[in-house]
């Protein structure tokens, strides 16, 4: 028997875990995932109380609420597997039998694909009913997104043309991506540490730390950077200012990537040594 | 076959497990009995796997349980005190869940659970606690695991359910099964459990079958109270009086009297066992 990793038991593994994730999580994702329709609704109710108007909310708030819709889901990270701090589920949990690896794959394969593709799919699903059904309310956010999407990469080749900054899709869409993915993996890592109080200490240090980073990154990265000599960048020298900028982008994506993996690990980690 | 070999536990500077040393052989019913807060809950979590002992070892089958290993894994079912309320019914529960023990019956978890009168359709976390323990009791038989570490199985049970409970273990385990049973509540389970495990604070008083209890102890049910008897309870119409087998006659034991009688008497019955 393969101790360490076996495909078909993690297959059995990552269903049952799937199964695990519906069950517990399928109203909540469905929830945040249908923010759209809620917030539809009560425009409506609003304009029509207020207003006696029929209007539908506009093409910004529609993004705006995507976007906070998306922030929350991955706050709710912290409940996906937030059970395995708890005595009875967690000690069940870790009692199944299948090897730490496999547990740890399923979770980041639920974590960052799985809950993600879930929320996108019933978000876009209903945005794209409503702007069926309702046509004062616009486009789809979906058919809209590719629109952008061309729209951004074409401008960002116009900007950039002639520059040496290199602006396009895959230094924008790998970084985001990358980004949500390291963002899932805190919230993640944070739920399966922290007993009691799991969003409020995520949040805690997620501050603590962005405050601590910013100084450091304000204050060391340019002199390491440019040789100390950040401060005398010729503001007129656009090659100079090419060079700084990409030199940013590529030590944050880089910095973006190796926390990522940190994280991951640390969840590995986690799951290798918790203990009841 | 488990060996423990000088395991030490403790929770920051208290210290709970020190020292303990034992061998836990295939195939038998093992009572672990021991007064609150000596370690019993903490041994059996070190057992399966749920804890990194801090000093010592353990090998079941040569294995260190903290691995968490799947072939150990499939072959073992901890079973705690307060378990988990699952939103599921309890038969998609099973299936689900089951899959992971190469040995695992639907079939008999159904008769099990019938056994139990809990409907195999009844959502787990609408379960009352003694039901949700029934369900989970008739899963854990169904996985028909060779090793199971069962924390106090009859806390919550009604009285049909302790005998039904006593039934199903000695019905549905293998011959080659080994079940460790911490309970306080020996009456219930004094008719399977055999040997018996006595903890103490930092230490295995006892490890022993009843054949050698008995050879060791007369337990007396008669009226006449005997002078050198180590313990004596008194019943309704007579006493239960335990004192040292010096003629070599057989009685039955009462686990209740002997763990008193261990409890009251430590430095006299603990090298009696530990020769």
């Amino acid at each position: 028997m393969n101790e360490t990793f076996n495909f078909s038991r993690f297959w059995t593994y990552f269903k049952y875990d799937l199964k695990q994730m519906w069950r517990n999580h399928s109203k909540a994702a469905i929830l945040i995932g249908g923010a759209s329709a809620i917030f539809y609704v009560l425009w409506l109710l609003f304009s029509l109380v207020f207003a006696q108007q029929w209007t539908t909310p506009p093409i910004a708030a529609r993004v705006a609420v995507l976007i906070l819709a998306f922030a929350i889901l991955e706050l709710y990270q912290v409940r996906t597997y937030g059970y395995l701090t708890e005595k009875k589920a967690g000690s069940s949990w870790l009692m199944v039998p299948a090897s730490k690896a496999e547990k740890f794959v399923s979770m980041l394969l639920v974590t960052i694909i799985v809950i993600p593709l879930l929320f996108y799919a019933v978000y876009f699903l209903i945005d794209g009913f409503l702007s069926l059904v309702d046509p004062t309310y616009g486009t789809a956010l979906f058919a809209g997104a590719f629109d952008a999407y061309r729209g951004l990469i074409t401008g960002l080749s116009e900007i950039s043309g002639g520059s040496p900054i290199e602006l396009n899709a895959t230094n924008l869409i790998f970084p985001s991506i990358v980004s949500v993915f390291c963002n899932f993996l805190y919230f993640l890592l944070c739920g399966i540490c922290f007993k009691k109080n799991k969003l409020v200490g995520a949040i805690a240090i997620l501050f603590g730390l962005s405050l601590l980073l910013s100084l450091l990154t304000g204050l060391v990265v340019p002199h390491f950077i440019t040789d100390g000599t950040f401060f005398n960048i010729d503001m007129n020298d656009e090659m100079a200012i090419a060079s700084f900028v990409t030199k940013i982008m590529n030590i944050s994506v880089a910095l973006t990537c190796i926390l990522t993996i940190g994280l991951a690990w640390g969840v590995w980690y986690r799951i290798k040594t918790i203990q009841h | 076959m488990i060996e423990i070999n000088n395991l030490g536990f403790s929770y920051g500077p208290k210290a709970v497990l020190k020292n303990i040393s034992m061998k836990v052989s295939e195939g038998n019913i093992y009572g672990l009995l021991g007064e609150n807060g000596v370690g019993k809950t903490t041994l059996l979590t070190l057992l399966c796997g749920l804890k990194k002992p801090l000093e010592g070892t353990i090998s079941v089958d040569g294995r260190d349980p903290f691995d968490r290993k799947p072939s150990l894994l499939s072959e073992q079912f901890y079973l705690p005190d307060e378990v988990s309320p699952v939103h599921a019914k309890a038969i998609d529960f099973a299936k689900e869940h089951g899959v992971f023990w190469p040995n695992f019956s639907l079939d008999l978890f159904k008769v099990i659970l019938a056994e139990f009168e809990v409907e195999a359709n009844q959502r787990m976390d609408a379960m009352s606690a003694g039901q949700l323990k029934k369900a989970w009791i008739s899963f854990a038989l169904a996985c028909k695991a060779k090793y199971y570490y069962l924390d106090e199985p009859t806390n919550g049970l009604d009285i049909p359910s302790k005998a039904q409970f006593r039934k199903a273990v000695t019905k549905y385990t293998t011959e080659d099964s080994t079940l460790i049973i911490s309970t306080h509540q020996v009456r219930d389970l004094e008719n399977i459990i055999d040997p018996i495990i006595i903890l103490d604070n930092q230490a295995v008083l006892v490890n022993a079958s009843m054949q050698e209890i008995t050879e060791k102890f007369y337990f007396d049910y008669g009226t006449e109270i005997q002078p050198g008897a180590l313990y004596i309870e008194q019943t309704p119409g007579g006493c239960i009086q335990v004192y040292p087998n010096t003629t070599g006659e057989e009685s039955k034991v009462n686990v209740e009297a002997f763990f008193n009688t261990v409890h009251a008497h430590k430095d006299l019955v603990k090298p009696m066992f530990n020769k």
